[in-house]
């Protein structure tokens, strides 16, 4: 018995410390974590890597995109804003060529918003490297975007003031407040990891590295 | 009881055997399924050139590839190189994006004789 209460002793000094730790390191990693279990927001989202999905039918059968290397792909302040008054990112239905994106992502309040961003941001990925990818617009950047690939077959962008472009990929308006430059650059060179299976072209070993690294730089800028 | 416990475990069996195959050739999507995942989205599930990418602010609209008219006019290794290379590779638009990276080559093969299926054409 006494056994046994020391075991469990232990196993509760343990948790606390471990929430404790969280606690100052993120202010609301652990709450943001009870929030996001208890809405059942991982009933559509992964949150655990790495990415398991092998074939089209897996993919097809995700109910939303995976969540468990957000805190390497956004920047925090999106995610306080979007988890408050979620517009859609993806024009269409998630993978859906038929219906539209209804916008009915479901809410959360103020307190509740910015910890469940808190924990988001404490899911990263080793995989996405630090890159030094800084946003930079210009006419260099757009020619690989425009002209030498159309990105915007997929992606709608802003142009002139009015929306252009396909509705299959996620929007890229607003791009450079939604996703950290790194990320683009890590998920352009390396998609395997993050998207074993995804409907856009891998553009590794199509465009050069150092085309890769101007589109990085121009996607990080668009707004 | 003992029928019905060897049929559970021979459906079971079925069942790892199918997810182990198709586990080990991940890649080998069919043609139809690649088709409607890669494709539809610009050329449209039946392939007439609607999908939900040809909105009316696009440069050109994607090809219409149950048109035999228009697809006659490549031959099957034009329809394997802008498959693989995008646009460029027949000197047509980029807005035709290059699959040579995503598709393996027996999946772009495929995918050519789907195409000939969907315009009931050959090449010149
Ligand atoms: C019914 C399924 C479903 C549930 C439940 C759900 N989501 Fe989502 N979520 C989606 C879909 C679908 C998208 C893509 C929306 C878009 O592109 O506009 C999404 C997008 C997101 C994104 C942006 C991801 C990206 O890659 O663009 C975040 C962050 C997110 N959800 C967080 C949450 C949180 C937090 C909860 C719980 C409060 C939650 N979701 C509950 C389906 C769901
Ligand atoms: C981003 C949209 C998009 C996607 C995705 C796409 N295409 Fe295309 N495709 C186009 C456009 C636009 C054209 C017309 C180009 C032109 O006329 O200059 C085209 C043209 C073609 C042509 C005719 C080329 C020629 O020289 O006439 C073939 C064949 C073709 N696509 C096959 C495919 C196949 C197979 C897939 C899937 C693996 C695919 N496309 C995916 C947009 C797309």
């Amino acid at each position: 018995m006494k056994g046994v209460s020391f075991l469990r002793l232990a196993a509760i000094s343990a948790f606390a410390a471990g929430i404790a730790f969280a606690g100052t390191s993120h202010a609301g990693v652990a709450e943001g974590k009870k929030i996001f279990d208890s809405k059942n927001c991982g009933g559509c989202h992964q949150v655990a890597g790495p990415a398991k999905e092998k074939s089209i039918e897996d993919q097809l059968a995700k109910k939303a995109p995976e969540l468990w290397y957000a805190g390497s792909k956004f920047k925090k302040e999106f995610l306080e804003k979007w988890l408050k008054d979620p517009k859609p990112i993806r024009p269409m239905e998630y993978y859906s060529l038929t219906k539209k994106n209804a916008g009915n992502h479901p809410k959360l309040d103020g307190k509740n918003a910015d910890e469940v961003a808190d924990y988001l941001m404490s899911l990263t990925s080793a995989d996405a490297k630090k890159a030094g990818i800084a946003p930079k617009g210009g006419p260099q950047g757009r020619i690989i975007f425009e002209k030498k690939q159309g990105c915007y077959g997929c992606h709608e962008v802003s142009k002139g003031g009015s929306t252009v472009g396909g509705l299959t990929g996620p929007t890229m308006i607003g791009i450079g407040d939604r996703l950290q430059p790194d990320w683009i650059y890590a998920y352009l060179t390396n998609p395997k990891v993050f998207k074993p299976v995804k409907d856009m072209p891998t553009y590794e070993g199509v465009l050069s590295e150092s085309d890769l690294k101007i589109l990085a730089e121009y996607v990080s800028s668009l707004k | 009881m003992v029928g019905k416990a060897t049929c559970v475990i021979a459906a079971a069996v079925t069942v790892f055997a199918v997810t182990v195959f198709s586990g080990s050739t991940a890649n080998a999507a069919s043609a139809e399924a690649n088709y409607k995942f890669y494709c539809s989205q610009c050329h449209g599930l039946e392939g007439k050139g609607d999908g939900p990418n040809a909105t009316k602010s696009q440069p050109v609209s994607p090809r219409n590839h149950t048109s035999a008219t228009e697809m006659a006019k490549l031959t099957d290794q034009d329809i394997v190189n802008v498959i693989k290379g995008g646009g460029a590779a027949t000197s047509k638009s980029t807005m035709m994006p290059p699959f040579g990276k995503t598709l393996a080559d027996g999946e772009v093969t495929a995918l050519k004789d789907y195409l000939r299926k969907l315009c009931k054409c050959k090449g010149n």
